[in-house]
């Protein structure tokens, strides 16, 4: 069981992500917009943070660059998951210091079963 | 008029009369004001309510159709509509497929494709966008279909966009750039979109050379303008077209008198790790096409020291500028020769240089 943050401003995501991820017993926790996920990683301190590129008020990139250079934050593992396909935006994410850039759209069983692949390594 | 009016012993009475009136309807139109907006929140709240529940029920059910209400209202299909597309653009496998058999289930495609016939453009052109977001292959015929009775060229666009995202195979590019030549071109960003669609599309589905076989038809053919090959490779570029390569070489090959060609081609090469016609654009006579050159010239050119330091002189100040930042990311010897053009006697090099070391400090 790890405890998971999800920021994104698609709320079917939420929904989707969470009812999946519920399933294998993590516990969730969610952000709609950048500035509300930075607060809510400092004091949840999740084992998993699964953040959108595209979101109001502040992009995926800049929450981020924000997290790794807080110490509070900076060992949170980050799996960036984003519609945006291009080279530059998958070096840009993993230049930031991200674990895994997931391009949508994604199978959400292969994703559900990436994170627990992840999160056993991590044990 | 005016005159019988402030002689007339009613005056006073008009004017109470007139300035009650005015606060009945000031009254009134606050009133509707609020009534409306409670409206709009209602409408927001219940058209979330929806998507919360088709999104539930793609998750939960085996057929979802069963647990949902049918949509009657426009803000129902909207709600159902944003939710369906939500889950296609992020999710595959079991979940799309639920959520594409939801389309037809409860009618949302012929709904959408009832309103793409409406008398009114926007409704019409708000329908495709939506059909669009399916990216379902069977709206293909339709789109056509509409596409050659459409009469609004903002619509006519709209269906192109739709397409791009359903193109397949190699004949689905020949009909998009048929039908893109046909009508005024719109914007560099537009067409840009278009052909990135279509790679995405086309990388999707592991066809990724039939883009390239495209792209070498139309390179010499006269009746596609130089700008949409442009706009090509820019979507390369974009899309990071990685076995393309030596066709992006043709290409600037091919059009040494068209810089922002050159330009596309510079920047795309560099892009997947191609500089063979970087040192070549250096010496473009197009500053344009300089200036892309410089932007890598770092990274492949630094045996050009003598050329780019001549560059600090350059009558482009862009060009200057990019000069003395390539120099800046260069080894050793570049700061030198970066050090000396600071103290030297030409004021615009000079300054350029000066200018570059301070961002190299910071």
């Amino acid at each position: 069981m790890a405890k998971i943050l999800i920021i994104d401003d698609d709320e079917t995501i939420h929904l989707i992500c969470r009812a999946y991820l519920t399933k294998s017993g993590h516990i969730i926790e969610e952000a709609y917009d950048g500035p509300e996920g930075l607060v809510k990683a400092e004091a949840f301190q999740p084992d998993l943070l699964l953040l959108d590129i595209n979101m109001p008020r502040m992009s995926g990139f800049d929450v981020a660059k924000k997290l790794k250079e807080n110490p509070a934050t900076k060992n949170i593992p980050i799996f960036m998951m984003t519609s945006l396909k291009q080279e530059a935006n998958i070096q840009r994410g993993y230049g930031l210091g991200i674990e895994e850039y997931i391009t949508k759209p994604a199978n959400v069983e292969h994703l559900k079963l990436r994170i627990e692949k992840f999160l056993q390594s991590r044990k | 008029m005016l005159e019988i009016l402030t002689q007339s012993p009613h005056f006073y009475d008009y004017v109470t009369a007139a300035v009650l009136l005015l606060g009945v309807f000031n009254v009134a139109e606050v009133l509707f004001l609020l009534w409306n907006k409670a409206r709009v929140e209602r409408s927001e709240v219940k058209r979330q309510n929806l998507k919360r529940l088709a999104s539930t029920a793609l998750i939960t059910a085996t057929d979802p159709a069963e647990l949902l209400p049918r949509p009657i209202k426009e803000e129902e299909f909207a709600a159902y509509s944003e939710a369906i597309a939500s889950v296609l653009d992020s999710f595959e496998g079991e979940i799309a497929v639920k959520a594409v058999k939801l389309i037809s289930d409860l009618g949302i495609d012929d709904h959408y494709r009832r309103l793409a016939r409406h008398r009114v453009w926007y409704k019409r052109g708000n329908a495709i966008d939506i059909l669009s977001s399916f990216r379902l292959k069977s709206n293909r015929e339709f789109f056509l279909a509409v596409f050659r009775s459409e009469p609004a060229l903002d619509v006519r666009y709209r269906i192109i966009y739709g397409l791009s995202r359903l193109a397949r195979e190699h004949a689905d590019i020949r009909a998009l750039a048929r039908l893109l030549s046909g009508l005024p071109y719109l914007t560099a960003k537009y067409t840009e979109d278009i052909f990135y669609n279509i790679i995405t599309s086309l990388k999707a589905s592991g066809s990724e050379a039939e883009f390239g076989i495209f792209m070498r038809e139309i390179m010499h053919d006269k009746t596609v303008l130089n700008l949409v090959k442009r706009d090509c490779i820019t979507a390369c570029y974009a899309a990071g077209c990685e076995r393309g390569r030596g066709l992006l070489r043709e290409y600037y090959a091919a059009f040494p008198g068209e810089p922002e060609i050159l330009i596309s081609a510079v920047k795309a090469l560099a892009r997947v790790g191609d500089f063979s016609v970087t040192a070549e654009a250096l010496k473009n006579p197009d500053w344009r096409v300089r200036l892309a050159a410089l932007k890598h010239a770092h990274l492949c050119c630094m045996d050009m020291l003598p050329e780019i330091r001549a560059m600090l002189n350059d009558p482009s100040y862009h060009v200057r500028l990019n000069a003395a930042l390539a120099l800046a990311k260069g080894d050793n010897k570049c700061r030198v020769a970066l050090r000396e053009a600071a103290a030297g006697p030409d004021a615009f090099a000079a300054s350029a240089a000066a200018y570059a070391l301070t961002q190299e400090a910071a």
